[in-house]
């Protein structure tokens, strides 16, 4: 129970951080995507109803700061929403290694849709935004939200 | 009885929760396609109300950026300014030295010709320069060295195509002098200061009872045939010391700082005995002096053509001729370079 307050509580904080460090500050690529983070964390303590439903929260917010591809990252980070919370019945554990896997593919998964969904027009290379930019950012996601997960004591406690 | 390896059997928060799945992805599918108009009023009100502290902090820091590159600007600006009017005052002193020179060679003559005077900046050699005219153009041994406002210096040493000489400040320096009413006769020399700056000029063997008074000029007398008479040296500044009851000397302000000399004439051909009528008595001044009173020159010329130009669109008015407001000059109240108001 305990876990699980320090996990929404983390999500909010990373929520609010990644909107600070995006648009306030804007430094963009520089600052790793935390929404994604946040999700990926949240999603292993909600159902998969739940997930879907941060997922599209979140990615709402980030449409309201897109101009042409309104609904492209709330679909997306409703899927990963979904996705992140089907993996706990599947995977239980908290093996670095587990980690590692679950936030660079969440955050891979998570450009690939927006690829997807973007369509054409407005999608760029699929080698520079999903395959160097998706895998490098979810290395980066990765890195944060594990430190993240160490620092505040979510690693040693199974969320489970 | 459920077989033995079927899966669990879903309950009802199971259900709920894939309904629920289902029904976000649909919605944000439903957002995709929504029309622009509901999409841009979505997006609005998100930014209106949770994203608005963001954008808020990107604004103050975007102002901040601007703001700070305006002072960049700003400051760009003034050191260019800055840059253009030092360039400028120094530019304007030069014109102005060498505008005094072509009129001081106008009423010297074919006599003194013009020279640059530049200073070797070597130990030793302070009180000393270098002429770039030399016997090629007729200087010799002797040749006095004057510029606008009196007499700088005298050549020691002539070669082909430059010439040395000291100014006022050497040791060696004299001059036979008179006051400018001539009235009173004296020898002009250098006495050494703790510090070059201190450096003056006295004027000694002077009659004990003969009244010399404060500002009086100081010109060469032309005795002992070194320097044509009539050449400003300095002014009187006050008794410098008194022997027994026979004799004064007095501290001269200088009429020409040697430092600030760059351009010369210099005395070439036959000695002229006489300069007086080159700088009359009224226009023996320091180079502060003369530039003070150029610009008060200056000042009363644009007073004149204010007062022309008013007097000038009175009359167009009493006639009724449209006015020309660009007529009236404006007066500029800046001094010159280096002068202060």
């Amino acid at each position: 129970m305990r876990a699980r307050t320090v996990v929404y509580v983390v999500a909010a904080v990373l929520v609010v951080l990644h909107f600070f460090l995006h648009v306030g500050l804007g430094i963009g690529g520089a600052a790793p995507d935390l929404l994604v983070v946040a999700l990926l964390l949240v999603s292993r303590e909600v159902g998969i109803g739940g997930a879907a439903g941060v997922g599209f929260a979140l990615g709402l917010l980030e449409d309201a700061l897109s101009v042409l591809a309104f609904g492209v990252n709330s679909a997306a980070m409703a899927l990963v929403g979904l996705a992140g919370g089907t993996t706990r019945d599947l995977f239980v554990g908290d093996s670095l290694a587990f980690l590692v896997s679950y936030f660079v593919l969440g955050k891979f998964t998570r450009d690939l849709l927006a690829w997807v969904v973007m369509g054409a027009v407005l999608r760029g290379p699929f080698v520079a935004q999903v395959l160097v930019e998706g895998l490098l950012g979810g290395v980066y996601a990765a890195v944060v939200g594990i430190a993240l997960m160490a620092v505040t004591g979510l690693w040693r406690e199974s969320p489970r | 009885m459920p077989p033995p390896y079927a899966p669990e059997p879903e309950g009802t928060g199971g259900r709920r929760q894939k309904a629920m799945a289902v029904v976000f992805v649909l919605l944000s599918l439903v957002a995709m396609y929504l029309p622009d108009s509901g999409q841009q009023q979505i997006a609005g009100l998100l930014r209106a109300t949770a994203l608005r502290p963001f954008i808020a902090v990107q604004d103050r820091l975007v102002s901040s950026r601007l703001r700070a590159q305006e002072v960049s600007t700003v400051q760009a600006q003034m050191d260019s300014l800055a840059g253009l009017m030092a360039t400028q005052a120094s530019l304007a002193d030069e014109n102005r030295t060498l505008r005094n020179l072509l009129d001081l060679s106008s009423r010297l003559g074919p006599s003194f010709r013009g020279a640059s005077l530049l200073r070797s900046g070597t130990p030793g050699s302070e009180s000393m320069f270098i002429l770039d005219v030399g016997q090629a153009d007729g200087v010799q041994e002797g040749a006095p060295v004057v510029d606008r406002h009196g007499l700088v210096g005298v050549v020691r040493e002539v070669r082909q195509q430059s010439a040395m000489g000291i100014d006022w400040t050497h040791p060696d320096f004299r001059a036979s002098a008179m006051l400018a009413d001539g009235t009173a006769f004296g020898l002009v020399e250098t006495q050494r200061g703790a510090f070059r700056e201190e450096d003056v000029l006295v004027l000694n063997g002077t009659a004990f009872y003969e009244a010399v008074p404060e500002g009086m000029p100081v010109l060469t007398s032309g005795m002992g045939g070194v320097f044509p008479r009539g050449i400003p040296i300095g002014s009187v500044a006050g008794v410098a010391d008194a022997e027994g009851r026979w004799r004064k000397s007095y501290w001269l302000r200088p009429m020409v700082h040697p430092a600030s000399v760059t351009h010369v004439l210099v005395g070439v051909g036959e000695r002229i005995q006489d300069l007086s009528h080159v700088w009359p008595p009224d226009s023996a001044m320091t180079r502060d002096q003369a530039i003070l009173w150029e610009y008060h020159m200056a000042d009363s010329l644009r007073a004149l053509t204010d007062s022309v130009a008013a007097m000038r669109a009175h009359l167009d008015e009493l006639m009724g001729i449209p006015a020309d407001s660009s007529a009236v000059a404006k007066a500029d109240p800046t001094p010159p370079p280096g002068v202060m108001p």
